[in-house]
């Protein structure tokens, strides 16, 4: 089975750069697929702190992309407020900060525009009563915390507006070449029925971050990412209302993010020679726990729910041509737009590589002024104008919104399959009508399913059946995965609550329900065998 | 201030048939717990020992003893007076239980559609054992009860390899009277409706009309009543024309609070005290002897005094043994010695194998005791050496060491005596 399809541009990657470049290609009137080989928001995206910097964490090392950060961080407020919430953050000095770096904050946030005021410690103190009492100096910037699913899925709802289509779970196998060495095609396979199909373009945007690398070399380019391995910790509630940062050079354990009911404490950073290498070793949670009780005394007794680790797209900045340095110039340290055509001799193909997720839509507009440049458009930019689509609230994502709106209708036909998260078999319903071929891991991602205090003990076999009945045959697998996802997150910080909490899944899945002993059923829509986590 | 010939500390299946023997022996007992334990969890048949390839729980029972460090290797011979002692204490309850050491080990289809090995359960599932000799499945689910998933129940054992199960599986989900304005629907409050008998007649007479022709053995949620449970199912098998099972799903499992309160009420009948709810938060000790624990209660700390001590605090899973995020394991009451493997193979690597840290547990004796504490005995999952998921042991292993325990404390004050 080998169908055709024709677009202008083939977008590889599914996370918020992927997603902000599909967007950016279809309002400026270029028809683009976007190709993801696990679920949207899966990766790096999927996979990280939660944090709209203000730019503030930066502003000493890396200033340019401090200014991108405070730019982008308005841009976001305006065009993408129900993914956001305000919070603020804060950047405190602990006796282990350097006085210099105390002196020079200041200048330096002045400097790239980064509103960044003094709070005096009495008020630090009754604003987040957790801190530690040793913190000696405070400023409030404006930092916030950002749901990336949500921004991710309002980009592709835009870019289909916008004539634009993105399918998950397609990965791409290769490339076809014109005799020039140009692309001309990807060829890609759905990861589901296991159909080939090549996509004919005029152009390809890698936005595949910490794979980068891997699919240069699959299309005959090289490009040497240096994959940062970043690991977090979820706590089950949230210690502190507002974003805290270190007040020192960007570190471990330096920055706690209130995210929805719970909240993120990061992050590591370990270079790792493979991007998929997501496992979060012991040694990991101690240095984030020892760093992060700097922040906040005896956080090493708080319940922590899980932990995960992201895999930053850096690159080896040392292996970008010298014939880009000119033009590059003015383009940030931050992030990279690679034209493989100039550097490799692969005509049609560029990778967008570095830069944060707060600073996604800059480097999608970056790269697509590049493509849009070769294929002759001259149609301007506008993400940065045109809201993006928000849910019906138009607020951000808040847990007692659910209870309210489950009063609001007297509780209607709406059971809760998910008591922690308030996910009701009526809102998995309406996510399994949207995407119909979703697992329980992609459902997760779309209604916070299984992201609460028992990580699913509860509601995996609850939507199993759910699952089943819209699909049936395929639920045993998708739930074999669930648990999976969940335990590998779980494993790494399994002691205390957690650890007990661990052991009452085990009595239910495998004492009461013996799910090992779960016969398979043939399958009417076969699940992807690697479940993306 | 309370105090006690024997205080017992938690108020699992070991703790509850540990006061429960001591009291039937005459002595005052005193059980102290933090919370509600496992019998609320869990799917109320007996796991007594079912290890990969075990013929019956005989079989099992001499397996696991074979296995180095297994509770079994000194519980073994306490088990079949523990088990018929108990089954003896449930049949006085009303609660029936059918299956021997002895039986083949058969098999019980569970609420999501796999399969447990079984040999003992309440009569309430017996229907559900093997041989089926002709009769079909017929899974029931009642609409808008979340925790009965019938279609998908039956979906898998249609492709279950089940010798000697039923030819035919069919699944119907019921409408139930009355349910309307009642939202997430909790096991324990369907078994309370199943008690008033005018609303029963009405439900299954709404079963009744659902159900197909044919001759079915009816497995449906787990809620036909709480005290008046033998009168509920036999009213059911009568009214609908079929044998019934009844089936656990998520906690709280009904079953278990059944069992629960049995043991409760034979410990209070026989004037045993039980206090749940509060943790233990210091313990007095003279030389080898713990001499009292002190609770937390209503606005103060009270002291239990007693001349022993039986911890029944359930491992991990009871949270009577805590680990820190260092990776050190605490017994949080009287701090003693943990039988645990490295921290580095705590964990396997698929969450449905078992998993090595399953095995830690309280050093002890062959008598029970630990190490430097003469008065104390240790029953239950706090037991080290077994993975009770997997080898379906946690039950046998709780009656045969409450027996054990209780047997060598009333031996000991006879002594003394």
């Amino acid at each position: 089975m080998n169908a055709t399809t024709e677009v202008d541009v083939v977008v590889i990657g599914g996370g918020a750069t992927g997603a902000g470049v599909l967007r950016d290609l279809a309002m400026r009137g270029i028809r683009a697929l976007l190709v993801e080989r696990g679920d949207f928001t899966s990766g790096t995206s999927g996979r990280y702190h939660g944090l709209l910097h203000s730019g503030a964490r930066y502003v000493a090392s890396d200033p340019i992309s401090a200014r991108h950060c405070i730019e982008e961080n308005a841009v976001l407020r305006r065009i993408a407020p129900a993914t956001i919430e305000p919070t603020g953050g804060y950047f405190v000095a602990t006796p282990d900060d350097p006085d210099d770096y105390l002196e020079r904050f200041p200048v330096a946030c002045a400097a790239a525009g980064i509103e960044a005021e003094r709070v005096p410690l009495d008020e630090l103190f009754r604003a987040e009563p957790l801190l530690s009492r040793e913190i000696r100096a405070a400023y409030r910037v404006p930092d916030a915390s950002l749901e990336p699913w949500e921004l991710v899925d309002a980009n592709l709802a835009s870019a289909r507006e916008h004539g634009a289509e993105a399918r998950r779970y397609t990965a791409v196998i290769g490339f076809e070449h014109a005799t020039d060495g140009a692309l001309t095609a990807v060829r890609v396979r759905d990861e589901r029925s296991g159909g080939q199909t090549t996509i004919a373009c005029r152009a390809i945007v890698s936005a595949s971050g910490a794979w980068a690398g891997e699919v240069a070399e699959l299309a005959g380019a090289t490009l040497a990412m240096s994959p940062g391995k970043g690991s977090m910790l979820i706590f089950n509630r949230r210690l502190t209302t507002a974003v805290v940062n270190r007040l020192a050079p960007p570190g471990d354990g330096d920055i706690l993010v209130p995210v929805h009911t719970v909240c993120i404490l990061g992050t590591t950073d370990i270079t790792v020679p493979d991007p998929d290498d997501a496992h979060v070793t012991r040694d990991e949670v101690d240095s984030l726990l020892r760093d992060g009780e700097r922040l906040v005394p005896g956080i090493s007794n708080a319940r922590v729910l899980r932990a995960y680790a992201g895999s930053r797209p850096l690159y080896d900045a040392s292996d970008i041509g010298d014939e880009q340095q000119d033009e590059s110039r003015e383009i940030s340290r931050a992030h990279h737009v690679i034209d493989h055509g100039r550097r490799d001799g692969v005509g049609g193909l560029w990778s967008i590589v570095g830069g944060k997720l707060t600073t996604y839509r800059l480097m999608a507009r970056d790269t697509v002024d590049a493509v849009a440049a070769s294929l002759g458009v001259d149609t301007p930019c506008r993400t940065a104008d045109e809201p993006l689509p928000s849910p019906a609230s138009g607020t951000p994502y808040w847990l007692g919104d659910r209870l309210a709106a489950l009063e609001a209708d007297g509780g209607g036909n709406a059971e809760l399959i998910c008591e922690c998260e308030l996910v009701t078999q009526r809102r998995l319903d309406h996510a399994l009508d949207e995407r119909g071929d979703s697992s329980l891991d992609d459902l997760r991602r779309t209604t916070r399913l299984g992201m609460g205090p028992c990580q699913g003990a509860f509601c995996m076999p609850r939507a199993a059946a759910v699952l089943d009945s819209r699909r049936p045959g395929a639920a045993n697998a998708s739930l074999r995965g669930f648990m999976a996802e969940r335990f590998r997150g779980t494993r790494s910080i399994a002691w205390g609550d957690q650890l007990t909490e661990l052991w009452l899944t085990a009595g239910i899945l495998r004492g009461t329900l013996a799910v090992g002993d779960l016969a398979d059923p043939p399958a009417d829509a076969p699940e992807v065998a690697r479940a993306a986590s | 201030m309370p105090r006690a010939d024997v205080v017992v500390i938690g108020a699992g299946l070991a703790g509850l048939s540990c006061a429960a023997e001591l009291a039937e022996r005459g002595i005052r007992v005193y059980l102290a717990a933090k919370g509600m334990a496992t019998t609320h969890w869990m799917h109320g048949g007996l796991d007594v020992a079912a290890p990969d390839g075990a013929r019956s729980f005989r079989d099992g029972i001499r397996l696991l003893a074979a296995k180095r460090g297994h509770p079994y290797r000194t519980l073994a011979t306490a088990a079949a007076p523990a088990v018929s002692t108990h089954l003896a204490r449930m049949a006085s309850a009303g609660l029936e239980h059918v299956g021997s050491l002895d039986d083949p080990m058969r098999h019980v289809p569970t609420a999501i559609g796999s399969r447990r090995p079984a040999a003992m359960v309440p009569s309430a599932q017996a229907a559900a054992l093997e041989p089926w000799a002709g009769d079909g499945l017929l899974l029931i689910g009642f609409k808008r009860y979340r925790d009965a998933w019938a279609p998908y129940a039956a979906r898998n054992l249609e492709h279950a390899r089940w010798r000697g199960g039923p030819p035919k599986i069919r699944a119907i989900e019921v409408e139930l009277p009355g349910l309307n304005g009642l939202h997430n629907i909790a096991p324990q409050i369907l078994a309370r409706m199943f008690e008033d008998a005018a609303w029963r007649a009405r439900a299954l007479s709404a079963i009744a009309d659902a159900l197909p022709a044919g001759a079915w053995r009816i497995g449906m949620p787990a809620v036909l009543g709480l005290d008046a449970h033998a009168e509920v199912h036999a009213d059911a098998e009568r009214t609908l024309g079929h044998r019934i099972f009844e089936m656990a799903s998520l906690p709280p499992s009904v079953p278990g609070l059944r069992l629960f309160e049995a043991l409760r009420r034979r410990i209070l009948t026989l004037g045993g005290r039980i206090q749940i709810g509060f943790d233990v938060v210091r313990v007095e000790r003279s030389g080898h002897r713990i001499t009292a624990i002190h609770t937390e209660a209503a606005s103060r700390t009270l002291r239990i005094a007693g001349d022993a001590f039986v911890l029944a605090t359930g491992g991990i899973g009871g949270a009577g043994i805590r680990a820190s995020h260092d990776g050190t394991l605490t017994e949080r009451v009287f701090d003693l010695p943990i039988v645990a493997p490295p921290r580095e193979r705590w964990f396997s690597d698929d969450p449905l194998r078992p998993h090595p840290l399953e095995t830690a547990g309280i050093e002890v004796d062959a008598n029970l005791a630990p190490p430097e504490l003469e008065n104390v005995r240790v029953i239950g999952s706090a037991l080290p050496g077994m993975h009770y998921l997997d080898e379906r042991c946690g039950d046998g292993v709780a009656l045969a060491s409450a027996h054990l325990a209780a047997h060598s404390i009333a031996r000991a004050r006879t002594v003394t005596a």
